[in-house]
């Protein structure tokens, strides 16, 4: 009896630790009933658990055909506030040496009102924010180490257009590298709405 | 305070004005009139001169306007002292370059390189093709402003290096008082070792004066005793019997969580290909997820950043860090990073993102734990169907301001005081996540 209960008591310290090393393991995602469903069979665009035969790199994803317009960046109408509508973003006319055209002759096609400068600044927060600081002021925490962030109210800046605003988003300026791959033209013009704000200084 | 070259211009123009008085005084009006324009006009000559003649340099400025000019307008790219910011430190730059060139520098840096001028090319070629701000609204009064606050602040500096000093020292005693406590602690269990091996010896002692009252003195030693202590009480049944109960209880306890935990990746913090901190991006430096998870708010997938968000700070940033540089290998060579997915949902279920997100308004950290604080992300909650469901049976529709809610808000109100929770409007359906 008492060997008995030793080997039990044995086994059970060892099923015990295999147990816990299984369940600590954090490369290890643990049992799958299915694994099927989380390794999907067909192809996911965010998962990619082997290699894909067929495409470039190996990967389920694949760059557009050359050329094409993603649908969230086509030009998109806005009917203003005397009825007239805008229908053009105006994001294809602009090239990244086009800074001053743009400054001159970009207007914002989005009219302003409270809601859409409250967007562009939930889009500023989300997307600027961290560079340019909460109040434009260039103080943001990455900025510290980055360098170079202005302020959008110094002298130099305070007067710039909403065009020239855009321009820089979409093709950077400076230091400062493009966000036209991350914010679209939409997103862009609210964002010129708030940044516009910030140039105040207030 | 008027600067010496301006109350210079004043008195010559004065004196030619006097001179040309008496010398005109005794003809006739017509050039009594004539002169008394000249004098007018001569006089606004040297006021007109007199800002472009005010300040020509730090001993001209006004440091306290120059302070303020600087952080505001400078302090981005150049620092006072020698320091490399972006552009070159501004200790000295009145021996380096004289005030003339500045001013047409500081006012339009293109046109001074365009002019092909050596010193302005070689600092463009120098400093990455970087090209200064040009600050066309500064005049003199500016310039030699900022000058002045330069050179007070260079002169000021070794004092500052003296604070530094104090802070150092300061951030030393900080990190004492934590050895400190370690120290105390260890002092703790030292004691409390002692005090238990005093106990045991009391225990001892004690025992055997029982046992010499009673009869003989247990000579056997420590081991042999706590090993016939233990056989005799593994020999009681109720004993027995208690641990193999408790044996089964244990492991059924143990089976039935292994079971449940099928399926279930809570916990899964895989290696990353290269180790990125999300403490250190979301937490220390503030940057929002959607930065980097792009589509978090306008579909389905959050989205794996690619290599050219990275870019938009690591272009500078910590360039030499071998991590990094896998970044631009990824990009030369034209490979992609292969991030390990960590939070994977089966197929047999359905998540939007901008369902959760962008309509609903939740926070990221609803589902993904405290991602700030995690050096490495691992699956905080166990997305499981169960946590789904009773999130969706808390949790109120955010409806405010959203027209498409409007009627089932009012169908809901009308049948219900309750909010409506995500199970009043079908969040509880098996095809709403199942199809």
């Amino acid at each position: 009896m008492d060997i008995l209960k030793n080997k039990v008591s044995l086994l059970s310290i060892v099923l015990l630790g295999l147990m816990a090393s299984s369940c600590n393991d954090p490369n290890k995602t643990g049992w799958e009933f299915a694994p099927n469903m989380y390794n999907s069979r067909a192809y996911e665009a965010q998962t990619q658990w082997r290699s894909n035969s067929i495409n470039p790199h190996g990967m389920n994803m694949r760059l557009p055909v050359e050329g094409t317009v993603a649908r969230v960046t086509h030009p998109t109408e806005f009917v203003q506030d005397d009825g007239s509508v805008v229908s053009d973003l105006m994001i294809y006319d602009t090239s990244a040496d086009s800074l001053e055209w743009a400054a001159n002759n970009l207007v914002n096609p989005i009219p302003w009102s409270e809601e859409v400068e409250d967007e562009g600044k939930v889009l500023y927060q989300r997307n600027c924010m961290h560079c340019h600081g909460s109040k434009g002021a260039g103080d943001g925490k990455v900025a510290e180490i980055y360098k170079g962030v202005p302020n959008y109210a110094s002298d130099a800046l305070s007067s710039i257009s909403g065009g020239h605003i855009f321009h820089v988003i979409t093709h950077g300026k400076g230091r400062m590298w493009p966000h036209a791959a991350q914010v679209t033209p939409e997103e862009r013009w609210k964002i010129v709405h708030y940044v516009q704000r910030l140039q105040l200084g207030i | 305070m008027l600067p010496k070259k301006s109350k210079f211009s004043f008195d010559g123009t004065f004196s030619m004005a006097r001179f040309a008085l008496t010398k005109k005084a005794s003809i006739y009006n017509r050039d009594m009139y004539k002169s008394h324009i000249r004098i007018l006009l001569l006089l606004l000559l040297s006021l007109s001169a007199a800002p472009l003649t005010f300040g020509q340099g730090s001993a001209d400025g006004d440091p306290a306007l120059g302070e303020k000019l600087f952080k505001n307008n400078c302090a981005q790219c150049h620092a006072y002292d020698d320091a490399v910011v972006v552009g070159p430190g501004l200790k000295g730059i009145e021996e380096r370059r004289d005030y003339q060139w500045l001013k047409e520098w500081i006012q339009n840096p293109a046109a001074v390189i365009a002019s092909g001028d050596d010193y302005a090319v070689e600092l463009y070629e120098k400093y990455n093709k970087t090209q200064m701000t040009a600050f066309q609204s500064f005049g003199d009064a500016e310039i030699s402003g900022i000058l002045a606050y330069v050179k007070q602040a260079n002169e000021a500096a070794p004092v500052a290096a003296d604070g530094g000093a104090g802070t150092a020292a300061a951030a030393t005693a900080d990190s004492g008082s934590s050895s400190v406590f370690n120290i105390v602690l260890i002092a703790l269990l030292v004691i409390m070792g002692l005090v238990l091996v005093a106990l045991l010896a009391v225990l001892n002692l004690l025992s055997q004066i029982t046992k010499a009252d009673g009869g003989e003195i247990d000579t056997r030693g420590f081991g042999e005793r706590i090993s016939g202590g233990l056989k005799n009480v593994f020999q009681n049944a109720t004993v027995r019997n208690a641990i193999v109960v408790l044996f089964l209880l244990f492991g059924a306890k143990a089976t039935f969580d292994g079971l449940y935990s099928i399926g279930v990746h809570q916990g899964y913090a895989p290696t990353q290909p290269i180790p990125f901190s999300h403490k250190l991006h979301a937490g220390d430096m503030e940057i929002n997820c959607a930065y980097c998870h792009t589509g978090v708010y306008k579909g389905k997938q959050a989205g794996i950043p690619s290599a050219s968000i990275c870019m938009n700070c690591h272009n500078t940033i910590k360039q030499g860090s071998p991590n990094i540089q896998k970044i631009y290998t990824a990009l030369e060579t034209d490979q992609p990073i292969e991030w390990v997915r960590v939070h994977n949902l089966p197929d047999l279920a359905y998540f939007n993102h901008s369902q959760h997100t962008a309509v609903a308004g939740l926070d990221c950290e609803n589902c993904h734990g405290e991602i700030p604080q995690m050096e490495v992300v691992e699956q905080r909650h166990s997305l499981t169907m169960g946590w789904c469901i009773d999130c969706h049976r808390q949790t109120d529709v955010n409806a405010k301001g959203n027209a498409y809610y409007d009627a089932l808000l009012e169908a809901h109100n009308s049948a219900s005081s309750e909010n409506m929770k995500v199970e009043d409007i079908g969040g509880l359906e098996c095809a709403r996540c199942h199809y």
